[in-house]
């Protein structure tokens, strides 16, 4: 029989609101139990055993974009497929900004889970260094300045940078691009382009790269493929670039050059031509090398490809990107015995850009490969396709 | 009795002011001077997006072209177009250079915080085309069906997705997405999917041929406007939803996507 309710005491209320505190401290505790409990904590790594690449075919290669993934398993899904692909190398930025955001600061760790997770996989990591923290930008009157505008004073800065990074990654990353398309204004913080200043800043990152790991092998160029007349604002033609940079003694701090090549309309066995952009345009860069005794360094095709975009004006069909994709790899394996390594731009964006940039892609956003994706891996691994891809038109009866 | 404010009635005032402001300006009609301040309206566009903007060397020509044609003639303000590459398009919207962009734009989540975008005026997503008269299929409903698609393409990654979802459908992959519909038109597919532009092209080519179609995906393509730029916002949906019922919208979508 339940007993009859009584104003409590004193003593009792004290005992009541102290055993309610207990229950709420209990179930406060149990709920932050259960929510914290599935998160690993931020240090935790993710536990990887070792791969090797599968691959027949040394030169495939993409370009990844990792440097924004907030949690390492995006980064270890993104490398895994690369490797399934089998490519066997990777291009990957590291920002300047993200390593060092205050001077002589350094925050390795976005870097350091890169590095971790490709060597993992069994990949080679080919580091383009770039993006200028904001205490090397410096004010400028002139302008508000932007994420790649380097001034001169900083030159020795981010060769400082170059040095570390090569230091710290020594045995791991052995290859380095200096800066990005410095012939395109916008990669120059929009300020006109000056093939003699990127020189100075190649010369200095290549001194001091070398002095922290003799074994780095240091790239110039980049250089961004375009038909920008001679006084353009937007930047030169990149054959005007890499002819200026010898005049301006590049070369003697480079080991390789970094070319970027698209293939836009054209097929990849197009003849180069100077007044058109297509995928053997890198041929005129090397013309440029050999002019000036530089033939027996190699070239690295960091940046390629052909977008499938279904209404942009420099796209071709999603059908002629993949035939074209694997015949131009073809084609630097029977053609371009000085290029190492054809790198796809880009292998996945880490959201996607809902435009044509998108097109550009092996991989979506959501890690769901296009068919693209196997169309190269059936290329790299030596696997034969069961089929044509495609039906023939069909035709009325 | 000497009534004497308190800190609490102060605050409630000051935040019943500041909900009346918000009702206000919401509710007050816009102004041109302040959305356009140059006195016409400069809109930033990328031409090299068939049918949507191109360039022919002598002027731009599009249904993006006309849209915004259209949307001036409706707000009461001259035009001017400047061409931008893709990469520059929000750039030149956010520092001013622009005060619309009309470029096939999808709206994209990500840059909220610094562009509105206008009603959608048009869905480019993809379709699932099939004969007159046939019940538009759910995706379920495809098992066993000879369905047509663009080889690669985006149609083709999204009937990969059935499948790993368990559809079992008789994949019909062509080199060209024309191809595909050719496929259902002369009655070797049951269905074909494709984006919503290329079916409608190919309708415009085939003005004899009937079909029904069914969206499976939605891109809304719509106008970004500075987010700042409220003004500007409301003038642009007003006069979008004007062209809207009017029916001329309808008639520059079919402008480029009917047959003449």
């Amino acid at each position: 029989m339940p007993q009859k309710w009584r104003k409590p005491l004193s003593g009792d209320r004290t005992k009541v609101r102290w055993r309610s505190w207990m229950a709420s401290v209990a179930v406060l505790l149990l709920v932050l139990i259960l929510y914290l409990r599935p998160v690993p904590w931020a240090g935790d790594k993710l536990i990887v055993e070792q791969q090797i690449v599968d691959s027949a075919k040394s030169q495939v290669c993409a370009h990844t974009l990792l440097e924004n993934e907030v949690e390492e398993r995006k980064i270890l899904r993104s490398l895994e497929l690369v490797r399934e692909m089998g490519a066997g190398t990777i291009v990957q930025f590291f920002p300047w900004a993200y390593a060092e955001p205050e001077a002589g600061a350094y925050s390795w760790g976005i870097a350091d889970r890169i590095v971790r997770q490709a060597r993992l996989q069994g990949l080679r990591v080919i580091a383009r260094l770039g993006l200028v923290p904001e205490w090397a930008r410096a004010a400028d009157a002139s302008q508000t300045t932007t994420l790649n505008f380097l001034p001169e004073s900083s030159f020795t800065h981010f060769a400082d940078y170059a040095a570390t990074f090569a230091r710290r990654y020594a045995g791991e990353v052995e290859h380095i691009i200096i800066w990005n398309e410095p012939n395109l204004s916008f990669e120059w913080g929009y300020r006109p382009v000056d093939p003699a200043a990127y020189v100075r800043l190649l010369r200095i990152s290549y001194e001091r790269v070398k002095a922290a790991n003799p074994d780095a092998v240091v790239l110039a160029g980049a250089l961004a493929p375009t038909l920008e007349p001679p006084g353009s604002a937007a930047g030169m033609n990149e054959i005007d670039f890499l002819t200026a940079m010898y005049r301006h003694g590049a070369g003697a701090y480079f080991d390789a050059l970094a070319i970027h090549t698209y293939g836009f309309l054209d097929p990849p066995a197009a003849q180069p031509k100077s007044n058109q952009l297509n995928f053997r345009r890198a041929e005129l860069l090397r013309d440029v090398m050999l002019a000036h005794g530089d033939g027996q360094k190699p070239a690295y095709i960091t940046e390629s490809g052909w977008n499938d975009h279904p209404r942009w004006t420099g796209a071709v069909r999603p059908s002629q990107r993949a035939a074209y994709t694997v015949r131009a790899f073809q084609f630097v394996e029977d053609n371009w015995d000085w290029v190492e390594n054809l790198c796809i731009w880009a292998f996945r964006f880490p959201a996607d850009t809902l435009s044509h940039p998108d097109n550009y892609t092996l991989v979506n956003a959501e890690f769901l490969p296009k068919p693209i994706y196997f169309e190269v891996q059936a290329y790299a691994r030596g696997w034969e396709r069961p089929q044509a891809a495609w039906l023939p038109r069909p035709v009325e009866d | 009795m000497r009534w004497k404010p308190k800190l609490s009635s102060l605050v409630v005032a000051l935040a019943g002011m500041f909900l009346f402001g918000l009702v206000l300006r919401h509710y007050w009609p816009p102004s041109r001077s302040l959305a356009f301040p140059r006195g016409a309206i400069i809109v930033g566009v990328d031409a090299s997006y068939a049918p949507f903007a191109l360039d022919n060397g002598e002027s731009l020509q599009g249904l993006d072209i006309d849209l915004a044609n259209a949307l001036a003639s409706e707000i009461g303000l001259p035009l001017r177009f400047l061409n931008i590459g893709h990469y520059g398009l929000y750039d030149a919207l956010i520092s001013g250079e622009v005060e619309l962009l009309i470029s096939a734009l999808r709206i994209d989540p990500n840059r909220m915080e610094d562009v509105r975008y206008s009603l959608p005026y048009f869905d480019n997503g993809l379709v699932l085309v099939t004969p007159p008269n046939s019940a538009l299929p759910d995706a379920h409903d495809l098992t066993g069906k000879a369905v047509a698609f663009e080889y690669a393409s985006s149609a083709d990654s999204f009937i990969r997705a059935w499948e790993a979802q368990g559809i079992q459908l008789e994949r019909l992959p062509y080199e060209l997405p024309q191809y595909a519909l050719d496929s259902l038109r002369l009655g070797r597919a049951d269905a074909a999917l494709l984006d919503a532009t290329t079916y409608l092209l190919y309708r415009k080519e085939h003005s004899e041929w009937r079909s029904e179609r069914r969206y499976v995906s939605h891109v809304p393509v719509a106008i970004a406007v500075r987010a700042d730029n409220v003004d500007a916002w409301k003038l642009v949906n007003g006069a979008l939803s004007a062209l809207k019922g009017k029916a001329e919208l309808a008639k520059i979508i079919d402008k480029w996507f009917q047959a003449n």
